[in-house]
């Protein structure tokens, strides 16, 4: 009986030991694994992931970014950068939401130069001038990052190209066909022109008439064909003047000239019906190129481009340059990396390739890159150099809203105006409904007033 | 024998029977009434607070204005045309959903070849997502490529294309259109599930007392639909009524701002313009009119039904 207690004490007593040494056993496991992780995420905590976003986000261009973060992350090891398109028509809204939401991204690219400064205002921007020196001021051309000067007297950003957004797109051989022997130059020429074109199902013009970006960005110009302004240089609302109504007029009589779409139509629209050849002219910046050449080769040996044709001679010509910037929203929690990037994006190779995804839409920026053999060498630049080379010089010499001449003060709350469709809503009183002009634009310059006060 | 309040006094800690049982009713609410103040009450209370600032969206700050939002928006044309526009929409693409859905349920619940796999098929435009539904639709409405045109001026309808986004009524009457198309599945599935489960008998009742498939139709089907019905218009004009993404990438709100309606109004005043604060004041509104609307319709769906 004894015998049989101890035997059951010691299989009970062996029993406590066995389990003891299991928990121990455990308890070292789980140290050992406590440790063995522990190594690795300090690793992963150190790891960093950028967000780019940007507009351009053609086929081509994903294919050159892809190959420029490649490049980036094996030259820095642990940074990984992730890129999200966003669209010329939603950013203002995606950004709105993301910075509310704390989930900005770490760079943004080829958003307008207004844009950022109307963010820099708001205390959404961080301050670009480091980024700047590391690029190389003199290798930019002269007064490139003059759009970026801020009021107290930073830099909010940085081109990474130029674009002239507004140029005429002619097809010689309708041209020839309507038995229209030069280019025209002022808007009656045009006009003229295009009556004769339009036949046989094409149209003359794919203007943009609808409620977006773009029938603002549009008649912007052509009030500065006119003449006109948006705003004083000292940023009074000028809009209320014989020069828009002139150019409302203008865009109202070409209305016929368009596609009966037209009043719908925005950035693709207007390049497509133009590429298709749909329409005898187009508005447009240098993707025209890389799209016909692509899409309808057919046409590619006639079309030409030159600066949007003027009200009269008087007037000289106006192109719009968004200025396509680079810049580092506030609240990265990576902004040292976000600024070597930034600066990463400019360097050759990469960013060659880049603007070569959609040559002569995004122009260089850097002088040392225009001159390059490479970029040169590029069959579609050198097929239509001096297409590209005008568009070049006028982009160069390019304004926007936030930049109407050089005599302006920069404009912060240009962003918003093209974001509220006040001068879109504007186009489409006047032409779609047929409004008194003058009682329109007293409606749009109080509306102006309005969003420059708010 | 102890009486009811002797045991009920004997209860531990001085408690009784009823309040035992009150606060174990309590506790066993308690979760749902959370989760309700969770997502309902909290939203709204917020909503209401917000309202009440003006609010810069991308920093959230900003100051207190009381019932200024208010009162701007009430003095806008934009939005009395928003909330107009609104009207049209649901009223347009409600009316439509259920004729076509009524319709279609109707064919349906018949004997017809391949009934199962039409069944299955009229789902297709209410499960495809919006986008890009939207984005067939554009490319059948387009001036230039658009087979809708094409197919009329082959047809020799037209001479020359329809802009069927960009003009009004044209905008207004496309909108309603696919708004139909892609939501009437919803109320064929509601329907057709009451469908089934109405009695033959009084079908057959209704042949015996002479009545043509007219007849049978509203003497019989019809009523026996009511209460489907009601659930289902009421549904359909609450998440009509606050439709936003298939407007919005349809037409934008435009021509100028034809098509405009409020959720859109919403979401360019909260990201376009940045005034979260103004974009509450047209969310809370908006809830307000559906809820007046929908008080009214609810009132006299129950009177016709007692009527009945």
């Amino acid at each position: 009986m004894r015998r049989k207690v101890d035997t059951n004490v010691s299989r009970l007593s062996h029993e406590r030991v066995s389990r003891r040494t299991i928990l121990k056993g455990a308890g070292l496991a789980a140290a050992a694994a406590g440790v063995s992780l522990a190594t690795p995420w300090r690793a992963r905590a150190d790891d960093v992931t950028l967000r780019w976003w940007s507009p351009q986000s053609s086929p081509g261009q994903l294919a050159s970014y892809k190959k420029q973060i490649a490049t980036f992350e094996a030259a820095h090891p642990g940074v990984k950068v992730v890129f999200e398109p966003t669209s010329d028509e939603g950013y203002s809204a995606q950004l709105a939401a993301a910075f509310s939401a704390k989930q900005q991204p770490d760079i943004i690219t080829h958003l307008p130069s207004f844009a950022v400064q109307t963010y820099y205002a708001q205390g959404l921007v961080e301050p670009f001038d480091d980024v700047i020196q590391a690029i190389g001021p003199d290798k930019y051309y002269p007064g490139a990052n003059n759009v970026y000067k801020t009021a107290d007297g930073k830099y909010c950003g940085t081109g990474i190209g130029n674009t002239a957004a507004d140029m005429l797109w002619v097809r010689k051989d309708l041209m020839q066909k309507a038995g229209v022997s030069e280019i025209p130059t002022t808007w009656d020429t045009l006009r003229a022109a295009c009556q004769k074109m339009q036949t046989g199902g094409i149209y003359g013009v794919p203007y943009p008439y609808g409620l977006n970006s773009m029938t603002s960005l549009i008649i912007i110009g052509f009030i500065h064909r006119a003449g006109g302004n948006i705003f004083s240089p000292d940023l009074e609302v000028a809009i209320n003047s014989d020069a828009t109504a002139h150019a409302l007029d203008f865009y109202k009589s070409m209305k016929e000239l368009a596609p009966p779409g037209a009043t719908n139509y925005s950035w693709g629209e207007s390049l497509t019906a133009f590429v298709s050849g749909a329409t005898a002219t187009g508005i447009y910046a240098g993707r025209v190129l890389k799209n016909v050449h692509d899409q309808n080769p057919a046409i590619a040996d006639f079309i030409t481009a030159t600066t949007y044709p003027t009200m009269s001679k008087d007037f000289p010509a106006w192109t719009f340059n968004d200025f396509p910037s680079i810049w580092i929203p506030k609240g990265s929690a990576h902004l040292k990396e976000a600024k070597l990037f930034a600066a990463f994006l400019l360097d050759p190779p990469g960013y060659i390739e880049q603007l070569l995804a959609a040559p002569g839409h995004v122009l260089p920026v850097l002088k040392t890159i225009a001159e390059n053999p490479d970029y040169l060498a590029d069959p579609i630049i050198q097929k239509y150099k001096a297409e590209v080379n005008l568009m070049a010089a006028s982009a160069a010499g390019g304004y926007n809203l936030g930049y109407e001449t050089a005599k302006h003060k920069p404009n912060s709350k240009a962003n918003d105006i093209i974001a509220s469709n006040v001068l879109a809503e504007m186009v489409g009183r006047v032409v779609i409904n047929g409004e008194n002009t003058k009682t329109v634009l007293g409606d749009t310059a109080t509306k102006l007033a309005d969003l420059m006060k708010g | 024998m102890a009486s009811i309040a002797e045991r009920e006094h004997a209860l531990p800690g001085g408690w009784t029977l009823a309040l035992r049982y009150g606060s174990l009713g309590m506790l066993l609410i308690a979760p749902t009434v959370l989760i309700f103040a969770a997502v309902i009450a909290y939203p709204l209370v917020s909503a209401i607070y917000l309202s009440l600032r003006s609010i810069f969206t991308p920093t959230l700050q900003g100051h207190w204005v009381g019932l200024a939002n208010y009162a701007d928006l009430l003095s806008s044309t934009t939005f009395w045309r928003a909330l107009r526009n609104n009207f049209v929409w649901t009223a347009g693409t409600l009316f439509l959903q259920i004729v076509a859905g009524v319709a279609v349920a109707l064919l349906l619940n018949q004997n017809i070849v391949f009934r199962s796999l039409a069944r299955s098929l009229i789902l297709f435009p209410y499960f495809v997502s919006t986008v890009v539904a939207v984005l067939v639709w554009r490319w059948l409405f387009n001036d230039l490529y658009g087979i809708l045109n094409h197919f009329m001026l082959t047809l020799g309808l037209i001479d020359q294309p329809v802009n069927w986004l960009g003009q009004m009524p044209n905008a207004m009457i496309s909108v309603i259109l696919v708004g139909a198309w892609k939501y009437f599945p919803f109320v064929v599935i509601a329907v057709l599930a009451r469908l089934q489960t109405i009695p033959p008998q009084l079908y057959e009742a209704a042949t015996i007392d002479g009545a043509g498939p007219w007849g049978r139709f509203f003497d019989v089907t019809l009523p026996q639909l009511r209460s489907v019905l009601t659930v289902v218009i009421l549904l359909r004009t609450v998440w009509d009524f606050k439709e936003f993404d298939l407007i919005y990438l349809l037409t934008g709100g435009g021509p100028i701002n034809a098509t405009q309606t409020i959720p859109l109004l919403v979401y360019q005043q909260a990201f376009g313009l940045n005034r979260m604060g103004m974009a509450a004041a047209y969310a809370v509104v908006m809830m307000a009119v559906m809820l007046v609307f929908m008080s009214l319709y609810l009132y006299r769906a129950r009177r016709s039904e007692e009527a009945a």
